[in-house]
């Protein structure tokens, strides 16, 4: 981590700080106002599409601190999803829970099935535990469309929008405020967990978890909270959609979803606290306002494919994505922003 | 009685066309440690351009199957050139991650070409049930399982004895020593994806020549895993042994437990069948157990 020139630590305090020069305290500032001002200037549907970016963050973090951090492959994110979405519709529609209670136990639930499905990184790694987590999602969501009494299957479930006492949060805007407000959170927390002593264990399990065991750490445990709080990430994201979305089945929380996530980390930069934001931020866009708002409408004019193939264009082109992104440049957005920094730091004179 | 002989005969039917498949899975784990997530959308695309080339194209069933083939081939030459041997050297992630973005693109693929969902492929085989002992089967597993057994023996006397098999059975042994030979490995790779793409096509197309072509057809995909899964990811010889047994557990359990759990239990058999080994064994029946060293 290279400092601004003329920049030197003289306490503790300011070595581990996050944000460390007036600039970046008054840029951040600058970021913030216009974040939380975003309702003021953006119109309904966008605002719409803000939210869904959000809710994906929180799970994109999660899945970063279990694949990106602690190397542990999960392909069944959004079952992880799955759970908090309906532990939250469980509980606030069936049993009347308030909202937030509701979305710290969805939380906890997604990570302790988590856990569970995370017991064999006991013994394996790699593609045995992509195929366990896979195995993981498919259980759950069979698990969700065939245990009718609790989860009505496919008819799916129907969730208030969150509340405090009697002030509900049920528009757009509100929605924003609360969505942003606790992806925020995450950031922090995921940011804070990685530098930490969690974080640099979970760095070295991933490099080499034999080494790392002979260096005295824990990498089973370490391994199992790493599952814990991925899944506890996946939970809230789940929770939060619930209620946003208003309505949940199954559907919502398929296979290629799980794959979806797994790309937008690896396009945003694994192992970095920045890359799961640049990857949604940038793939979100594409996939939930370019695709169906501009270039679906422009190639359904042209006539040249056959009606309904709009379905099959955001995989394709996702799909192009991620493999060009594996193959040029595999460290992701975050590298090229790093890059960005570096230069810019040290600009005009790059030597 | 009857009712557990069909399900015991069509169960280890089928159970061989997804040995079959994941026959392609081992091979490509051999040569090059990479593990292929994309093999159910291969099994799918090449199941809808046998659709195209029979049905849409109108060609002759036996010029439309060689076509497939060919299509098989370039498909398995394209992926290994453009995909993977840019990626040689990389960690195991960056490898299962670039397969699956492949299956995201295939699936893609498949739906902006074939935007219709379902469709049908012409018989290939004759279709009278025929009665073996008080059960009656349906020909086309008879033959869909015929088949597959023919692959395979001709797929074992190719690595026998054939120049490149024997290459292709070095290079999973040693790579380097394999290199010292003056053997291009990413030839070796190569002939890897395309035996694959080979095999996921013939098994596509018999799979589909059965029960149609849906976009399930990916999870036949996944019953492959659980065979790759329960027969050890390196061993031939754990796939042939552990496609029949997956295919009888599903049709067996499928006809046993629908009545007590209730329907669809069918898909979740594999998956339950991949936890179960990975708690147990998780090497599977064949596999080779890594011991690891700093």
């Amino acid at each position: 981590m290279s400092l601004p020139c003329g920049i030197r630590n003289y306490s503790y305090n300011t070595d581990t700080a996050i944000i460390r020069t007036r600039t970046q305290w008054v840029l951040f500032a600058a970021f913030l106002l216009l974040l939380f001002a975003m309702p003021l200037y953006i119109p309904r549907f966008g605002l719409d599409i803000i939210n869904l970016i959000g809710i994906t963050i929180i799970a994109v973090i999660g899945l970063n601190i279990l694949v990106g951090y602690c190397g542990q492959l999960s392909i069944g994110h959004a079952g992880f999803m799955a759970v908090g979405a309906y532990t939250t519709a469980i509980l606030t529609t069936t049993f009347g829970w308030p909202y937030f209670a509701a979305l710290i136990c969805s939380g906890i639930s997604a990570g302790l099935i988590g856990l569970l499905f995370g017991m064999p990184s006991m013994r394996v790694k790699g593609f045995y535990l992509a195929i366990t987590t896979i195995a993981a999602q498919f259980i759950i969501i069979w698990i969700i469309n065939h245990w009718t009494d609790v989860t009505r299957g496919s008819i799916g479930m129907g969730v208030a929008s969150a509340s405090v006492g009697s002030f509900q949060f049920n528009s757009e805007i509100k929605q924003f405020y609360l969505i942003t407000g606790i992806t925020a959170l995450c950031v922090l927390f995921a940011t804070n967990l990685a530098r930490g002593r969690a974080g640099r264990a979970f760095v070295a399990v991933r490099d080499n978890d034999l080494a790392a065991e002979v260096m005295g750490i824990n990498v089973f445990s370490y391994k199992l909270l790493a599952f814990f709080l991925g899944c506890f990430f996946a939970g809230i994201a789940g929770s939060l959609f619930a209620q946003w979305r208003g309505n949940i089945t199954a559907e919502d929380f398929t296979f290629s979803q799980s794959i979806l996530y797994v790309g937008i980390l690896i396009i945003g930069g694994l192992g970095t606290s920045i890359g799961p934001i640049l990857g949604v931020g940038t793939m979100g866009l594409l996939l939930y306002w370019l695709l169906p708002v501009v270039l679906t409408p422009a190639l359904e004019g042209m006539n040249i494919m056959p009606s309904g193939f709009s379905s099959g264009l955001g995989p394709m082109i996702f799909g192009t994505i991620m493999i060009l992104s594996l193959v040029l440049e595999p460290r992701g957005l975050a590298h090229l922003w790093s890059l960005f920094k570096a230069s810019y730091r040290l600009w005009p004179f790059s030597y | 009685m009857t009712q557990l002989l069909q399900y015991t005969i069509t169960g280890l039917a089928v159970g061989m066309i997804y040995a079959l498949i994941a026959l392609g899975f081992a091979l490509i784990w051999k040569s090059s440690r990479v593990a292929n997530l994309a093999l159910g959308q291969l099994v799918l695309i090449s199941s809808w351009f046998t659709y195209g080339m029979l049905t849409q194209a109108k060609l002759p069933i036996w010029l439309g199957l060689i076509v497939t083939i060919l299509f098989a081939i370039f498909l398995g030459w394209l992926i290994e050139r453009f995909t993977l041997r840019p990626l040689i050297g990389q960690p195991a992630l960056s490898l299962i991650a670039v397969t699956l973005g492949l299956a995201y693109f295939l699936e893609g693929l498949v739906t902006v070409i074939w935007p219709v969902s379902v469709a049908k492929l012409p018989a290939l085989f004759p279709q009278e049930p025929v009665n073996i002992g008080t059960a009656v089967i349906s020909q086309e597993y008879l033959w869909a399982a015929g088949v597959s057994l023919l692959l395979f023996a001709i797929l074992s006397v190719f690595f026998k004895f054939h120049k490149m098999g024997i290459a292709m059975r070095a290079t999973a042994d040693d790579q380097l020593a394999i290199q010292a030979c003056a053997v291009p490995i990413t030839r070796i790779f190569s002939m890897s994806w395309i035996f694959a793409c080979i095999v996921a096509a013939i098994g596509g197309v018999l799979v589909s020549s059965i029960g149609g072509i849906t976009n399930a057809l990916v999870e036949t995909g996944f019953k492959s895993f659980s065979v790759v899964i329960l027969g050890g990811m390196d061993s031939f010889l754990g796939c042939i042994i552990a496609g029949p047994i997956i295919g009888l557990c599903e049709n067996v359990g499928a006809g046993y437990l629908t009545g007590i759990i209730g329907p669809g239990i069918k898909d979740l058999i594999p998956f339950v069948i991949i936890i179960i080994v990975m708690m147990i064994k998780p090497y599977g029946l064949f596999g080779e157990e890594r011991i690891e060293r700093i």
